[in-house]
């Protein structure tokens, strides 16, 4: 046998049975398949934009357009305001982690379903599968950080000190999104339902966003408890770090977190439980 | 515990709910409508709509290190489920198994392939996914490329790959494996033929440096090749462990009396059904393996319930990936068989069988006049033809044709326009 470290691992005593405690996450063995989680986000990244003339553009057209049209559409018809800031740095700073977010939900829901042969032919720590897709979009938000700089540019105007801040507001929204994927991917495999009623949700989650409009649209009595959104505190965050506006409510974020930081516990066993039966569910 | 065991399973089972009628997706709405009739109704929601079956039951065996060792069984016996418990891919219900070693599992070869994805690309990946390191696959990677013949297209996408070449390229990544203990299961791997001689052949160079192998295979002939001890399942349980021409005595009788599950009922309910098949050489001994072009003798012992007019006997041989082949009937060859009742016994003689060499399935069907009601449907033993060169690739059938030759530059000159294009002779 070959005498490097991976023969090893897999030269130890494998022990199969029922499992029956409810408290094994097996961590360990997604840390030993950690070459297959930068494989699968590395295979996801080079698939989408395999055979696109633009390639990876698309990561930075995208926002640009949207963000044209909510200028147009919101900022210029609808004059809704910005917080005295030009209405498109108002709407990208948002619409970034924004899109991160919709993306690794929308990702991160189908993604067991999406590679159900290998669910159903290989073992790996399925775990695997969701973080990978909560992973990859993150590469497309950096790239669209570009737009971003160029608008900033645009207006002659710097982002704040504050920006150090950013990446806790990114690591928000993953970990956001992959504790609502651990039960929605799992859910997903018995009820293709949730795929239907996914990009409705999205939608209405967007809503209840401070994307197109700002917090301060929100009726004050009814601002901590709008707050409560974990996404609210992100965007806030995003917007405060780089635009230097009023801070997030850091209390409701708090809260908010801390049930999101429950929902991932929950989440864990609840997908080391269901994982048993992916294969002959999918 | 014997410190030479690589697979020690104890007890192990596997029990699958089934959810009566309903199909496997069914919806959210579904399952909540039926949550909320159970609440209103108070009647128990598992206990009436969920029935169980054990795909695998009790099953306990050890394996040593360097044995190769069969899992025979019919369709739906348990041997994929054992396969996939070892493999970790599902969980079992009950028992345990542990595994000592370096473990690979080929279900099935090139799962985790990414079309778009370039051959160098998916080397990559369905390396990790098989469980190698980036490192691994680095030293070997001029090694896969070679042993799958693909150098040319290595940075092509293997959308564009022929079916041939993107199994070879998925096999050499699993050969490189290095497995210490191989699952191998043949059934569920692609049904190219070739790839399942490249199959046996990786097996047995595994073989050769000490591998545990468990090899799941209706292959008779590869089992035999292979394997001096077989498993034999039966709905679940173990029937027997031990030497292989036992085991495959019992599994080839059970072969014969099993039945094809479209036709409803017990085979001792219907009007008639087969008690024994027979498939004998021209000389009517016992026979297994033929060569091409040989005759096959096909034997049927029957017990007829009642007296039944004009029934059609009907022989169809099909191929193991699920051609049907080739067709005998009663009817169609005008052997007029006038009434039967009680047990009698049926011949076919075949002409020369011209079928590729392949593993064939024997179905036997009687009809009612003609082909009107199906009276009894059951699926026979299994028989091997051999020849060094006609395989898969070739077809169904090898027939030798006669030929004509025409020089292409005198024939334009003598017989006038080229328009008219090349002549054909039939001899």
């Amino acid at each position: 046998m070959s005498a490097d470290g991976y023969g090893s691992i897999h030269r130890r005593i494998i022990e199969i049975r029922p499992s029956k405690g409810i408290f094994m996450l097996d961590l360990q063995a997604v840390w030993q398949y950690r070459e297959l989680l930068y494989f699968l986000v590395w295979r996801e990244l080079k698939v989408r934009y395999k055979q696109a003339a633009l390639g990876a553009g698309w990561a930075i057209i995208q926002p640009i357009f949207a963000v044209f049209i909510f200028t147009i559409v919101f900022g210029h018809f609808a004059k809704i305001p910005s917080d005295g800031i030009p209405y498109p740095l108002f709407a990208l700073t948002a619409f970034l982690p924004w899109t991160y977010f919709s993306e690794a939900l929308r990702r991160g829901t189908g993604g067991l379903v999406g590679d159900s042969e290998l669910l159903r032919k290989i073992y790996f720590p399925r775990l695997i599968i969701p973080i990978a897709m909560v992973i990859t979009p993150i590469v497309d938000l950096f790239v669209s950080l570009l737009v971003l700089a160029v608008l900033f540019g645009w207006y002659n105007l710097l982002p704040t000190w504050n920006a150090v801040y950013l990446p806790g507001f990114v690591l928000m929204a993953a970990i956001l999104a992959f504790s609502a994927v651990l039960w929605l991917g799992p859910i997903n495999v018995r009820f293709r339902d949730i795929q239907h009623i996914l990009p409705f949700t999205i939608q209405v989650w967007m809503y209840a966003s401070p994307i197109i409009y700002p917090l301060s649209m929100v009726p004050e009595k009814w601002q901590f408890y709008y707050s409560l959104n974990p996404m609210v505190g992100v965007i806030e965050g995003f917007r405060w770090s780089l635009l230097g506006t009023t801070a997030p409510n850091f209390e409701a974020i708090g809260i908010s977190m801390g049930c999101v930081l429950l929902l991932l516990l929950c989440g864990l066993l609840y997908f080391k439980r269901m994982e048993r039966f992916f294969a002959d569910l999918i | 515990m014997n410190s030479n065991v690589a697979i020690s399973v104890d007890n192990l089972g596997k029990q699958y709910k089934l959810i009566k009628g309903s199909t496997q997706h069914d919806t959210l709405m579904d399952h909540l409508t039926e949550r909320f009739k159970s609440l209103v109704q108070r009647t128990g929601y598992h206990s009436t709509r969920q029935d169980v079956f054990w795909a695998l039951r009790n099953a306990s065996f050890e394996i040593e290190f360097g044995e190769n060792v069969g899992i025979i069984g019919l369709n739906g016996a348990g041997k994929s489920t054992l396969l996939k418990i070892l493999s970790r891919i599902t969980e079992p219900t009950t028992g345990r198994a542990r595994i000592t070693g370096r473990i690979g599992a080929l279900l099935e070869v090139g799962t985790g392939f990414h079309p778009e994805l370039t051959g160098r690309e998916n080397v990559y990946l369905y390396g990790t996914i098989l469980g190698m390191s980036k490192a691994e696959i680095n030293r070997k990677f001029d090694s896969i490329v070679d042993f799958a013949g693909v150098d040319n297209f290595i940075d092509t996408p293997v959308k564009r790959y022929s079916s041939g070449m993107y199994v070879r390229l998925a096999f050499a990544v699993a050969a490189h494996l290095e497995p210490e203990i191989l699952l191998l299961d043949e059934v569920l791997s692609v049904g190219d033929v070739s790839f399942q001689r490249k199959c046996i052949e990786f097996a047995k160079d595994l073989q050769k440096a000490n591998a545990t192998i468990l090899f799941v295979s209706h292959n008779m002939f590869s089992i035999k090749t292979m394997c001096k001890r077989v498993i034999y399942l039966k709905h679940g349980k173990v029937i027997f462990d031990g030497p292989t021409d036992i085991g495959i005595k019992y599994y080839e009788e059970d072969c014969r009396l099993s039945t094809i599950p479209w036709k409803d009922g017990k085979p001792e309910e219907w009007p008639i059904f087969i008690k024994e098949f027979d498939i004998l050489d021209h000389d009517g001994h016992s026979k297994m393996v033929f060569n091409y072009g040989e005759c096959i003798r096909l034997r049927l012992r029957y017990q007829a319930h009642q007296s039944i007019q004009t029934p059609n006997f009907i022989i169809a041989i099909a191929r193991s990936d699920g051609v049907m082949c080739c067709n005998y009937s009663t009817e169609t060859d005008g052997f007029v068989i006038e009434k039967i009742a009680g047990e009698g016994v049926i011949e076919l003689y075949t002409p020369p069988l011209k079928l590729v060499s392949e593993l064939y399935t024997i179905h036997v069907l009687v009809r009612e006049k003609g082909f009107q009601k199906l009276l009894c449907a059951q699926v026979g033993s299994t028989f091997h033809v051999r020849d060094d060169l006609f395989n898969t690739h070739f077809g169904v059938f090898h027939e030798p044709a006669s030929w004509s030759w025409n020089d292409e530059y005198s024939s334009a000159v003598s017989s006038g326009p080229l328009k008219q294009g090349p002549k054909y002779q039939l001899a």
